[in-house]
């Protein structure tokens, strides 16, 4: 062929192996490159007899790439990597051209190239051909795997940017979660997406015997012993609130297969580990902090009731000094005193201490409260007045609550004292002789028993110069430091040495005193005082 | 919380309707892949991931396969009922910028 008939005709084709570029570039797949490659081959040389091969790498087989079947043609043999050139022509043979072409990843492409359709074989300007096809697949090639590797590594990137982006959710989603349940499947969907994981569990467990309280998977249907028993796995150990949980990830997941996981995922497990941690201490001292509050108000409330039913100021009794006092502890007590003008110069003193704190001891202070405004009208004796709250009270209140009860109704005129005590501390009278008593008659307190046990009520007299002292048990039980009772004969004494002294002074002295006994140590029950000295 | 991968699949004309459930990991995604290889015409993909709470990277990778093999035949993928943690995921790994996701099947199909 004439040079010039030959470089003309070369580039007329010019265009048509930039197309031939073009199509072998917009290939998704190498087997589809090479099969548009094929197409090539066959349209420039005419002929069908051409056959691509692919070897992956040096020591790997030719695969055909035409067909999934073996390729049994002994032309397979003349694909040889040692040849010098990539190119090998034969002339009369059964093959007219053998190419071996080195890829740029390390692999090859084989081509065995047959007769033309008309019997002839590859002449000058096919062999011009067939070095710039072999160029331009050359070309397509290291674009596909320059495209390939871009794209690898920008889904690498992304990954990275997910992971931070999911440890960062996965901090605030744990932060917010309603019970544990969700907790922990929200913690196993999270470490699952962070590693790769085929799945996951967590196991839950009791420290001081071991016993496994629970075990959650992920996902649902996957059986604990399967991820335990898994060849790849990597776990994370917290303690908290004598338990212990133990999060477990199995069979990293690749394309193609499963591996173990690395020092990234095992971070990532001990993140997601110390969130979920952070997350059940966050809920415990929020509920321990809310409870606070919920005794904290129900205390309040329970304040409120008290003072809403202590009165705040004692009626006057004409021939008397009277008086009385209230000091609340910190934890509202249910401590109680007031005085019913009942007319005609007649006035009834109650002084009260329901067993227990808070809103429930209010409440029965209310009652009481309540039901002696009622039945006080009726002018009962006090024996049936004691029967009556005993039974309302045992009906009002739990069987751990009861009241212990004094009431006082004095004639202020004649001085005639109706007494009654049901289960309270003694009252105490000095006459004016000194001489002291103790008033007990009564029974037991009110709402602790409701079998008919009559109380019984006592009648004194109280003389110009007499003292009753009233009080609850916060004054002879209130301790010092030492856990040392301030006790009943102090009281006493301090009853006695004091008495001479107008009623409002004496309030004052004594509840000082056992404020200088009790030192430092907190108020644990209410101060409660009455005290009543006729002229 | 995710069970066991299932999909369930209904064609209609040249759209090919995937509901999937559970973990799409890599033998989630494999699932998916198969399902479109068997279906030759198929030119348009809606893949419901209304059940499916948790998607890894690998089962990304094969969703990205599923994009590419729908792009050989101009055809497309369209999302649909996405969890807001999906969408996310999607969002940060690029997957929106060769498919589009859509509220429900019902509006894919439009």
């Amino acid at each position: 062929m004439e040079n010039n008939s030959l470089v003309e005709k070369l580039t007329l084709q010019s265009e048509s192996f930039q197309e031939g570029f073009e199509i072998l570039c917009k290939s998704f797949t190498f087997d589809e490159m090479a099969k548009n490659f094929l197409h090539l081959l066959r349209g420039n040389f005419i002929s069908s007899r051409i056959h691509l091969f692919y070897k992956a790498t040096k020591d790997s087989d030719w695969n055909s790439i035409q067909s999934q079947e073996k390729f049994s043609d002994a032309g397979l043999s003349l694909l040889s990597l040692n040849n010098s050139t990539p190119i090998k022509y034969f002339k009369g043979e059964k093959y007219n051209a053998v190419v071996v072409l080195p890829l740029s990843d390390s692999s090859y492409l084989g081509i065995l190239i047959g007769g033309k359709l008309d019997g002839s074989e590859l002449n000058d300007f096919d062999k011009i051909t067939l070095q710039i096809l072999l160029q331009v697949f050359d070309s397509a090639h290291k674009s596909f795997i320059n495209q390939k590797n871009e794209k690898k590594l920008i889904f690498e990137l992304n990954e990275k940017v997910l992971q931070l982006n999911n440890l960062i959710d996965t901090g605030i989603e744990l932060s917010k979660y309603e019970n544990q349940n969700i907790l922990f499947e929200l913690a196993l969907g999270r470490i699952v997406v962070l590693t790769n994981a085929s799945s996951a569990l967590i196991s839950i467990s009791e420290n001081n015997n071991g016993f496994v309280e629970r075990q959650i998977t992920f996902p649902q249907n996957i059986s604990p012993e399967s991820i335990l028993s898994s060849l790849h796995k990597s776990e994370a150990v917290f303690n908290f609130n004598n338990k212990s949980y133990c999060l477990v990830i199995s069979e990293k997941e690749t394309r193609k297969g499963t591996t173990s996981f690395n020092d990234l995922d095992e971070m990532l497990l001990q993140a997601v580990a110390r969130q979920v941690n952070a997350s059940l201490e966050n809920d415990f001292l929020l509920k321990e902090s809310l409870e606070k509050e919920r005794i904290e108000k129900e205390l309040n409330l329970a304040a409120t009731i008290q003072q809403k039913i202590i009165p705040e100021r004692l009626p006057k009794i004409d021939g008397y000094q009277f008086a009385g006092i209230n000091i609340p502890s910190r934890e509202v007590g249910g401590d109680y005193y007031d005085c019913f003008d009942l007319g005609e110069g007649k006035f009834a003193l109650i002084v009260a201490d329901v067993a227990g704190k808070g809103i429930s001891a209010a409440l029965l202070v209310s009652t009481l409260n309540a039901a002696l405004h009622a039945y006080l009208e009726f002018n009962l004796p006090l024996t049936d007045l004691a029967d009556k709250l005993n039974k309302l009270i045992y009906k009002a209140s739990p069987p751990d609550k009861y009241i212990t009860f004094s009431i006082f109704v004095l004639e202020s005129k004649t001085g005639k004292l109706d007494v009654l005590n049901a289960g309270h501390n003694p009252a105490l009278l000095l006459r004016k002789d000194r001489t002291l008593e103790q008033i007990e008659a009564g029974g037991i307190g009110l709402g602790m028993l409701d079998l008919g046990i009559p109380y019984v009520g006592q009648t004194l007299s109280m003389n110009p110069g007499d003292t009753l002292f009233m009080y609850t048990d916060g004054i002879p039980e209130a301790m010092n430091l030492n856990e040392e009772e301030y006790s009943d004969q102090r009281m006493t004494n301090f009853f006695i040495e004091n008495s001479e002294r107008p009623v409002d002074e004496f309030i004052k002295l004594i509840v000082e005193d056992v404020k200088i006994y009790v030192g430092e140590a907190e108020q644990s029950d209410d101060i409660t005082s009455m005290i009543l000295k006729r002229i | 919380m995710s069970t066991e991968f299932n999909l369930i699949s209904e064609l209609q004309d040249k759209t090919l309707i995937i509901k999937t459930e559970g973990y799409i990991n890599n033998a989630g995604g494999e699932r998916i892949v198969q399902e479109l290889e068997k279906h030759a015409n198929v030119n348009k993909l809606i893949l419901n991931l209304e059940k499916s709470k948790v998607v890894n990277s690998i089962g990304i990778s094969h969703l990205i396969e599923v994009i590419e093999k729908l792009n050989q035949v101009n055809g497309k993928l369209i999302f649909t009922n996405l969890d807001p943690t999906i969408e996310k995921t999607f969002s940060i790994m690029g997957l929106f910028q060769f498919a589009e996701k859509a509220d429900s099947v019902e509006s894919a199909l439009k």
